[in-house]
């Protein structure tokens, strides 16, 4: 099914070629503000709250791996979900013979912004490499066990968030409140003061989409935070498909 | 109420009741409305009940906002009613079990299904996907599909670059991939002009004729309604009026005949006698030139036309029914109570 959203997103995408230049550029431009970040902090200290300076290039590369796969495709399928639900036009993905819950999710594909992902995944590639041999087998499997938990968890918090429309029925900026918390992430959420640093973690759970996978990676996560991102994701993944499904009883469609 | 398997769709006292926001005009009740905000329940559809046989096609007639395509959308699974049992094919609509999904399809006539921006034939590839149709029947399906609606040249164009009509046309082809048994249709032909309307209901009928497939249609035209369906369902406020044949209909609600004599120009004046003649003042519409035009009781019909037939020189005579629109038009005047009262199917 994500294959096929793939296949017609690229199908979409090719008919605006202009899109991947602005996309790349505007990616680019991204990249080098986050680097430039870390070189003007590290001109002046060589640790950030606990954190050097590769350690923060890998929560950078995270910062735009996980943004990316959002960008691509949870957040335009999100989009068209609660689009869907205003407009009514959520009916015909209702009468197919599918989980209506993958078909939302993948429902709509970015192409482009797949950009984001290849440069985030490439930054921390070149992180591991400076980190050099402090990155262990063990850590790198942590750390994707905790950011597919991490994904998850945003998912299904973005899922959740979507579905309010079926109640709310016009909430398009509810989502832009999310992308504004999700820029909190491109730095550790230990700097922040407790009462974000709290937000980050339990409100809005960037904290372990990106900060707790970088921990992994660099061997400073404890397998309590481990466990319990893992427990969380499960916990939030049966939370918003029972909400989903709550959700889709309160359907009403537009009325034609 | 238990699915029995001769009728492929069961529906008892169904309900369905919206909450709808409700605000005066103006900023001021705009603005408490965002404190408070006051609901009513409109009933869109208010208890009916009806089976439909396999391979039946059942026109809804109505008129706007009459329930028709709540009572649809409950059928198709997408609404869970406020209350009342409901199966089709066997299955209750809105549990959406994959059995069912696959065996059903809803087209309608306001919305398009087919994705924008793609080529129509990539929206069919994902049709095929989602329902996973084997490929060798699906390249089948569509030649066939593909001839019969003349897609040959849409087929590859955006959806976005297509006329209103080449696009149900589409629409409808997509929607009948995965040759489904169940069909309901929402005003399919809206829109269209007169040939692509009956191009569409040509299709339809060919389509249920070849499969069996069970049909519910509503639509505004009633030359739809009188090409497709024996059996028409006449909802009103949320309410079955009628259950029956389109003739019936017109038998129950329309207690009127219209005659048209055209008298011999070369015969004797008629002007004195005409009155006795017809049987009563009021049952004369109009009297020109060498034409009449009655608006005689059912029961009356005959008599009076045998009468005239008798004692005038007449060079043609038509007796028929009303359009059916006007009937169409009586039953929604007389109203619920009316209708129960003559109701006995």
């Amino acid at each position: 099914m994500l294959w096929l959203s793939f296949r017609l997103g690229a199908l979409n995408a090719i008919q605006y070629r202009a899109d991947f230049m602005v996309q790349l550029f505007q990616s680019l431009i991204g990249l080098g503000i986050a680097l430039g970040g870390i070189a003007v902090v590290f001109s002046q200290t060589d640790q950030l709250g606990g954190w050097r300076q590769e350690e923060l290039i890998a929560l950078i590369g995270v910062f735009m791996l996980v943004g990316g796969l959002i960008a691509v495709v949870i957040r335009p399928s999100m989009e068209q979900l609660m689009e869907g639900v205003r407009l009514g036009t959520l009916d015909f993905t209702l009468t197919k013979p599918a989980d209506a819950q993958v078909l939302v999710s993948v429902k709509r594909v970015e192409i482009w912004r797949l950009v984001e992902v290849v440069l985030g995944a490439a930054l921390i590639v070149l992180a591991m490499v400076q980190l050099g041999e402090r990155v262990s087998l063990e850590r790198v499997a942590a750390f994707a066990v905790t950011m597919l938990a991490g994904v998850a968890i945003v998912y299904s918090f973005l899922l959740i968030l979507s579905t309010l429309a079926f109640w709310l029925v016009r909430l398009e900026n509810i989502l832009v409140i999310f992308h504004s918390m999700y820029e909190a992430g491109r730095w550790p959420v230990g700097i922040y003061p407790p009462w974000l640093r709290a937000t980050l973690t339990f409100v809005v759970p960037v904290a372990f989409a990106i900060t707790v996978p970088v921990e992994a990676l660099v061997g400073r996560l404890e397998p309590a935070t481990l466990v319990g991102s893992l427990l969380l994701a499960v916990a939030f993944l049966i939370a918003s498909r029972w909400f989903w499904r709550l959700g889709l009883r309160h359907y009403t469609g537009a009325s034609a | 109420m238990s699915g029995t398997p001769e009728q492929a769709i069961q529906v008892r006292e169904l309900r369905k009741t919206y909450v709808v926001p409700e605000r005066e005009g103006g900023l001021a009740a705009a603005a408490r409305s965002l404190v408070r905000r006051r609901t009513r329940e409109v009933p869109a559809v208010a208890g009916i009940s009806f089976d439909v046989a396999p391979g039946e096609i059942v026109g809804f007639l109505g008129p706007n906002g009459a329930g028709k395509t709540t009572t649809l959308k409950v059928l198709s699974g997408l609404l869970h009613p406020t209350s009342g049992e409901v199966t089709a094919l066997g299955h209750v609509p809105w549990q959406r079990e994959t059995a069912f999904l696959r065996r059903m399809t809803l087209i309608m006539g306001q919305r398009n299904q087919l994705a924008w921006d793609i080529p129509v034939v990539d929206s069919f590839d994902l049709n095929r996907a989602i329902y996973q149709i084997p490929a060798a029947e699906y390249r089948e399906r569509v030649k066939e599909l593909v001839e019969l609606l003349e897609l040959e040249e849409l087929l590859r164009k955006p959806v976005r670059n297509l006329s209103l009509g080449e696009r149900m046309k589409c629409e409808v082809a997509g929607s009948l991939l995965h040759r489904p048994d169940v069909l309901f249709l929402d005003e399919p032909t809206i829109g269209l002009d007169v040939t692509m309307q009956r191009r569409i209901r040509n299709f339809i009928a060919h389509y249920t004729e070849r499969t069996g497939a069970t049909t519910l249609l509503t639509s505004h035209y009633m030359a739809d309604v009188e090409a497709l369906c024996r059996r028409v369902l006449v909802i009103h406020h949320g309410q079955l009026l009628y259950d029956g044949d389109l003739a019936g209909l017109v038998t129950r609600f329309s207690p009127h005949k219209t005659i048209v004599i055209d008298l011999e120009p070369s015969g004797p004046a008629v002007d004195g006698r005409i009155e006795a003649l017809v049987g009563s003042p009021d049952w004369l519409v109009s009297h020109a030139e060498d034409r009449l035009t009655l608006r005689v009781p059912r029961s009356e019909t005959a008599a009076v036309t045998t009468r005239l037939l008798a004692n005038l020189q007449v060079a043609d005579v038509i007796v028929e029914e009303p359009p059916i629109d006007e009937v169409i038009d009586l039953v929604f005047a007389a109203g619920p109570a009316d209708a129960q009262a003559k109701d006995a199917r």
